[in-house]
């Protein structure tokens, strides 16, 4: 690494801006603009929104994974372990493990958090809910199915705990982790999974032949919902399609006007291969 | 005080009657153009969070935009200013920023660039001038990862935990005891370590909103207090403020035969369930997991992953004008990736034969680092899995790993160091 050498020039701060800005910082009467963020409901009601992804193309072959601990399990009677971040179902085309969350909303239908633990296990080296979604404060049964012991390691919370061979460890996630957060296994690098956890519970993950269902959804007024895909070349793993009608952005974003009580289907979201990198 | 000016000093012989006139003379004359040199060196700055960045597509003019919040907020290296938000104590901060100099009164200030910088750099980012050529890097604050403290995992470590690493310095890497620069001086740099820390968080804060933005924001973050003050730094100063109160509850060492404690500390260190063999290996030698990053690293590694899938991407689906701003987005990526981090390297589980703990050799900090793991590097929390004797049983039997007849390794013979002799 050439020290300095090549060294990009660094944007240098503007000195008059940043005291000017210093002084209104400072002074404890600085007006406030209460809720310039949350939009006004104008609505009533509420809707499901439903809809599915469709991957465009043949998609290519999965990697394999190069396992090197405890093969006497993660690999036995020569079985292999592939890279589980593009799986599309071979008849439909389906694309599973899309996340789409609700970014605004105005209001919130009052729902309980579910009491029984979410399980999240792992099996033969491999995590068998590649990407879950949880509201905050539902409980997360972090299982291990395997005769050895695991770690799980959820980046960006305060979770990185020893599961014992055949045990399960309570985790409630406590905070939201905006796009979703990786989870690995340290003594088994190659395991990898991801987790959204969000506060209104508004998420849904992708099933096997691309279809997601989000209930309970204010009606009558714009919601905006976020879009996501491990493998998506967006910024931040956003996911953009060409859907004019609801104003998808290459931030992964779009908007929708539900009915209430009803069910609102946005029919197919076709997925280019060139969206999902190589 | 009655100094003579050059012009005197030239034609002032020296005399023995006035040695010591002579001698502030030539002290004078000599140290003019020194000081008129220093004049034209740019003063010192806080180099951006490039890696980040770059990683968010900031535009020049969001890049300056978070550059000029931060010197609102945090002032400047050689000026820090903080806002009551913070917790910090100015008058501490003041002691350890600038340059190296004398005040007034005679008191030392620029402590942190004459003790630390050299390898944490003047930003904090772990990216002085000899980082490279350490192993492990020295310590980048900016995302608030501490690894040795007594507070569980994802907490920050008390004020204590930072006078303790300064004070004794981590055994088995660089980074040296200052316990002789006497409490103050330790206590100022701590407060700076924070500082540094908190800014360097903010700004990783700052630079991820941009992807919040809505449409109608174009692309500018908000300059209000409820924006800057709230939602950014609040949540950062706040979690520094808890740590005092997250310290780990240490219950007492149980009551049973040394042996005995051992040897079950033994069966769980080779058990399915603490597992402690998988990364430290059979032998206790470090030798297991050798293949994994620890967080600092793995940012790196990650970055450079994606950037290297960015570069294989077609970009025959892209409109020209895409294309360019895409391939001036590599070139900077790459740049930044050769400037702005160090080479990642893989992270090694402690050899627990060398008696060498870098969080610190007492009984009790290794508990902390069993119960909680290790914040940033992979090592697992414990807590929750084991009860506190079982912690205790396998503290005990990684200190007598030291002093196992190595002949046997991993065997069931153990003999103390006395006998070795």
């Amino acid at each position: 690494m050439g020290c300095g050498q090549g060294r990009l020039v660094a944007p240098t701060p503007d000195r008059e801006a940043a005291e000017t800005l210093r002084v209104a910082l400072s002074s404890e009467d600085a007006s406030s603009d209460d809720g310039a963020g949350a939009a006004a409901s104008t609505g009533t009601g509420w809707g499901t929104l439903t809809g599915r992804f469709v991957f465009v193309g043949t998609p290519p072959a999965a990697k394999q994974l190069i396992v090197d601990k405890d093969t006497a399990v993660c690999t036995a009677e020569g079985r292999k372990l592939f890279d589980q971040s593009l799986q599309v179902d071979e008849s439909t085309g389906g694309l599973a493990n899309v996340v789409v969350f609700a970014r605004k909303v105005s209001r919130v239908k009052e729902r309980e958090i579910a009491e029984e633990p979410l399980v999240f296990d792992q099996k033969v080296c491999e995590f068998l809910t590649p990407v879950f979604a949880a509201r905050v404060g539902q409980p997360i049964d972090v299982r291990n199915s395997d005769p050895i012991g695991h770690n799980t390691n959820v980046s960006g919370t305060s979770f990185n705990q020893l599961i014992p061979a055949g045990e399960g460890t309570l985790f409630t996630p406590s905070r939201e982790t905006g796009m979703p957060t990786m989870v690995t296994c340290n003594i088994h690098p190659w395991m990898k999974a991801y987790a959204v956890f969000r506060e209104d519970g508004y998420v849904a993950v992708s099933s096997a032949d691309g279809s997601f269902t989000l209930p309970d959804l204010p009606a009558g007024e714009e919601v905006e919902l976020q879009v996501w895909h491990e493998r998506s070349t967006g910024p931040n793993g956003a996911l953009g399609a060409d859907m004019p009608a609801y104003d998808w952005s290459s931030k992964g974003r779009f908007t929708v006007t539900l009915e209430a009580d009803q069910t609102t289907n946005i029919g197919d979201i076709e997925i280019p291969a060139s969206a999902l990198g190589g | 005080m009655n100094l003579p000016s050059a012009t005197a000093c030239k034609n002032n012989q020296p005399t023995t009657t006035a040695p010591r006139l002579s001698l502030a003379c030539l002290g004078v004359c000599c140290l003019l153009p020194i000081l008129a040199g220093c004049g034209q060196t740019p003063a010192a700055t806080f180099r951006p969070n490039m890696v980040e960045s770059a990683k968010q597509r900031l535009q020049p003019e969001q890049e300056q935009q978070v550059a000029t919040i931060l010197e609102a907020m945090f002032g400047t290296p050689d000026n820090p200013v903080v806002l009551p938000e913070t917790g910090l104590d100015i008058a501490k901060l003041r002691l350890a920023a600038g340059p190296v100099h004398s005040d007034i009164v005679g008191r030392k200030n620029g402590l942190f660039r004459e003790h630390c910088s050299h390898c944490h750099g003047v930003t904090g980012d772990g990216m002085g001038p000899t980082a490279a050529f350490l192993n492990p890097y020295p310590r980048d604050y900016r995302p608030g990862w501490f690894k040795f403290k007594s507070t569980e995992r994802a907490d920050k470590p008390t004020h204590a935990d930072l006078v303790t690493i300064l004070n004794n310095g981590i055994y088995g890497t660089s980074m040296p005891s200052f316990e002789l620069l006497g409490e103050t001086k330790v206590d100022a740099l701590v407060e700076y370590v924070k500082y540094l820390s908190m800014r360097g968080e903010a700004e990783l804060s700052l630079m991820r909103y941009y992807f919040e933005l809505d449409d109608e924001d174009e692309g500018k973050l908000p300059e209000t207090r409820d924006f800057l003050i709230e939602e950014i730094l609040l949540p950062v100063a706040e979690r520094w403020q808890e740590a005092e109160d997250a310290v780990i509850e240490v219950p007492e060492m149980p009551e049973v035969d040394l042996t005995e404690s051992i040897a079950m500390g033994k069966e769980l260190f080779y058990g399915n369930k603490a597992n402690c063999v998988k990364c430290h290996g059979v032998t206790a030698l470090g030798d297991g997991q050798a293949n994994d990053y620890d967080d600092w690293n793995k940012v790196v590694k990650q970055w450079s992953a994606e950037l290297q899938s960015a570069h294989e991407t077609s970009t025959s689906d892209m409109t020209s004008e895409e294309r360019s701003e895409h391939r001036a987005w590599l070139a900077k990526s790459d740049r930044v990736l050769a400037g702005d981090a160090l080479d990642p390297r893989t992270i090694q589980p402690r050899n627990l034969r060398q008696a060498i703990y870098r969080g610190g050799r007492r009984p009790l900090d290794l508990y902390y680092r069993i119960h909680a793991g290790i914040n940033g590097a992979p090592m697992p929390a414990a807590a929750g899995t084991l009860s506190p004797d079982e912690i205790w049983h396998i503290v005990n039997y990684i200190r007598s790993l030291p002093y196992e007849f190595d002949g046997e390794l991993g065997a069931d013979r153990s003999m103390v160091a006395r006998d070795r002799l």
